[in-house]
């Protein structure tokens, strides 16, 4: 190990220190009571082990009116989430399948025009998308929330794919035609198995997105459909007297868990697949 | 009867025409090859015989049927990519079932098919592996061996042996010659390589900018090449075009003789050959195509041979013999001679040029004169 190595990893380690610093805060926090909170500063350990905070977060910490915690918008999201990524990558994926083995007069000029939708920022779409929600009978729905979620995401999942799928020889989809396959059975027998991949990284990068939106959750959806995002606003907003920082931060982490688990999860693949193409051989 | 015939064949990019309407015949057993630079339209012609591209214009029919609009599947062919394209997410057996498997063909038959083919291809033991797992030459075994499954009236072969190396080329190459001739079947075989053209086609279809330039047997269109193109094409090291002078002689036979020069010796030589298109070239300038093996060292005289006394530029030792660069008329030509025969650089050397089989070319058009 010579010095320059040592520089390196002393860098690196104060960077990752930096980086995990609030989430130390927020657990550290979080297992603390309110007194421990005002007495102690802001590194200082908890006494005891106590998720105290964390049980009220999520079965009774009020947001607005209802005081029943995060507990039924975190399913609100499940709800929303697993149905907005699957769809949006399936679509993705039979997308990126045409626009590269069996391309059509101005698929070119289509993938161009999709591409823009990836630089199409959410507050620019808010109001047509509201308008058309409202003539669809869907405003205010969780499906509502989630046809905005996949319309917004095919942009992305399409961009995936079709770069994945561009490096996939053309000669496998004409041996499969000449093998007697159809459009179907090449994707499901020849490209699918090669997309796995690909294929978690539209999975992470949509739960990602749309795990954690805001936006698109306040102003699509009421009351009880809404998301875990605007819950978590709505408890840290709704003060009764004291403001429980033990609570919010609890409630944070609970709402950021299932990316969390995702990236943990699925990390690896995730690099992998962005890279993947991107040199040959 | 004919097993594949393309009438009048064009495909049109835009405004761009990359076929020009081809049009050729081949008989049932016989194995065609479509050679040319890259450009020439070749792989577009075998994918539209294939079906993978639309046709423009003309008609295509195997056997008799007329498949010009047929689906890939429904023609009747089988094909073998450059880049093999098999499966990689299914094992060597798959592979090989799969076509079969869509065809719907009975499980039992399959397993026999499968049985005959990999005995065949001798990839027997590769059965349960993946294609990553297998080198180039068994991939191009098993590309073959999925295609020979499939028992269609035409094989497509797309530059098979352009990914492999040198030494593993030849060994292919020589397999799938053989595997020609004991099934007999019908193939068309898709290379730039005039090698692998002259040694493996019944026919050859010498392509260019989206024209046949000319067809016929691999004897044929190497010793009598229709164009300079197609002379310089075929042969390795390729055909010499020595410009020269051509002059008409008095007298009945021979009635033209042209004017060749090497170091400070110049010698007319009389064109025995019947070539009657000749005459019109008389006191103009004509080119002369002889090969690397009709320029020999000194031997036995030929009845219609001529000497010259040319100068080494350089010497390229093969084994079986050394090529010689001489300068003849002011242009490099190269010659094959026997190993043992003497030549050193920069000193003259005496070599026999066989005119009996050379052809003319005109200048301009660069058309042979016959």
């Amino acid at each position: 190990m010579n010095i320059k190595r040592v520089l390196i990893y002393s860098i690196l380690s104060f960077a990752a220190l930096i980086y995990l610093l609030p989430l130390v805060v927020m657990v550290i926090t979080s297992l603390k009571d309110l007194d421990e909170i005002r007495s102690g500063t802001l590194l200082s350990m908890p006494q005891a082990l106590n998720f105290d905070s964390w049980d009220k977060a999520w079965g009774s910490a009020c947001t607005g009116v209802t005081c029943e915690g995060l507990k039924g918008y975190f399913w609100n999201s499940v709800l929303i989430v697993v149905p907005a990524v699957i769809i949006s990558t399936v679509i993705g994926a039979l997308n990126g399948y045409v626009l590269t083995k069996w391309k059509f007069r101005g698929s070119t000029l289509f993938f161009g025009m999709l591409l823009i939708g990836t630089m199409i920022p959410f507050q620019v779409v808010l109001l047509p998308m509201a308008r058309m929600l409202g003539f669809l009978g869907l405003a205010g729905t969780t499906s509502g929330l989630i046809m905005v979620h996949i319309i917004y995401g095919l942009a992305f999942t399409t961009l995936f794919f079709r770069n994945y799928y561009i490096s996939i020889p053309s000669e496998l989809v004409n041996a499969a035609r000449i093998d007697g396959a159809g459009f179907w059975m090449i994707f499901h027998r020849i490209i699918l198995p090669l997309s796995i991949p690909i294929i978690v990284v539209s999975v992470i990068w949509q739960f990602t997105q749309i795990w954690n939106d805001f936006l698109f959750g306040v102003v699509y959806s009421s009351g009880d459909s809404q998301p875990i995002t605007v819950a978590l606003n709505n408890l840290v907003n709704t003060s009764t007297g004291v403001k429980e920082y033990n609570v919010d931060m609890a409630a944070a982490i609970i709402a950021a868990l299932p990316t969390l688990f995702v990236y943990i999860v699925a990390g690896k693949y995730f690099v992998k697949g962005l890279t993947a193409g991107a040199v040959k051989g | 009867m004919h097993a594949l015939k393309i009438q009048n064949i064009e495909k049109i990019y835009g405004k761009v025409k990359v076929l020009k309407g081809i049009d050729l015949e081949i008989q049932p057993g016989q194995f065609l090859i479509l050679v040319g630079p890259s450009g020439c339209g070749k792989s577009t012609l075998l994918n539209m015989i294939a079906g993978l591209e639309p046709v423009s214009n003309g008609n295509i029919f195997i056997g008799d049927r007329d498949v010009t609009h047929l689906d890939p599947k429904d023609r009747d062919i089988a094909m073998v990519f450059q880049s093999y394209a098999l499966y990689p997410n299914m094992t060597v057996r798959q592979n090989i079932e799969f076509g079969l498997t869509i065809r719907k063909t009975e499980k039992s038959e399959q397993k026999k098919i499968v049985e005959k083919v990999s005995k065949l291809l001798q990839i027997e033991s590769l059965l349960d592996r993946k294609p990553k797992q297998l080198s180039g030459g068994q991939r191009q075994r098993v590309a073959m061996g999925r295609a020979l499954a499939r028992d269609p009236s035409i094989f497509l072969f797309d530059e098979p042996l352009s990914n492999l190396d040198a030494k593993l080329r030849v060994e292919m190459r020589g397999e799938i010659k053989e595997l020609h001739q004991r099934e007999g079947t019908t193939i068309v075989y898709v290379t730039h390589d005039q090698i692998e053209a002259m040694t493996l086609g019944d026919v050859i279809a010498v392509m260019k900018d989206g024209e046949i330039q000319q067809f016929g047997p691999p004897q044929e269109i190497y010793d009598n090449p229709r164009n300079q193109f197609i002379a310089s094409f075929m042969g390795s090291p390729s055909m010499n075009f020595i410009p020269c002078q051509a002059e008409k002689v008095d007298g009945d036979m021979p009635t033209m003789q042209i004017t060749l020069e090497s170091g400070n010796e110049k010698v007319k030589v009389p064109i025995k050959q019947n070539i009657k298109g000749l005459e019109a070239y008389a006191g103009k300038s004509v080119i002369l195509g002889i090969r690397p093996e009709q320029i020999t060292q000194q031997g036995e005289e030929k009845p219609d041979s001529a000497m010259l006394n040319c100068d080494v530029e350089l010497i390229e030792p093969t084994g079986p013999d050394t090529l010689v660069t001489v300068r003849i008329n002011g242009v490099k030509t190269v010659c094959r001679i026997h190993p043992t025969a003497e030549s050193k650089v920069d000193k003259l050397m005496p070599l026999l040029l066989d005119m009996s089989k050379v052809v003319f070319f005109d200048p301009d058009t660069q058309e042979r004169v016959y």
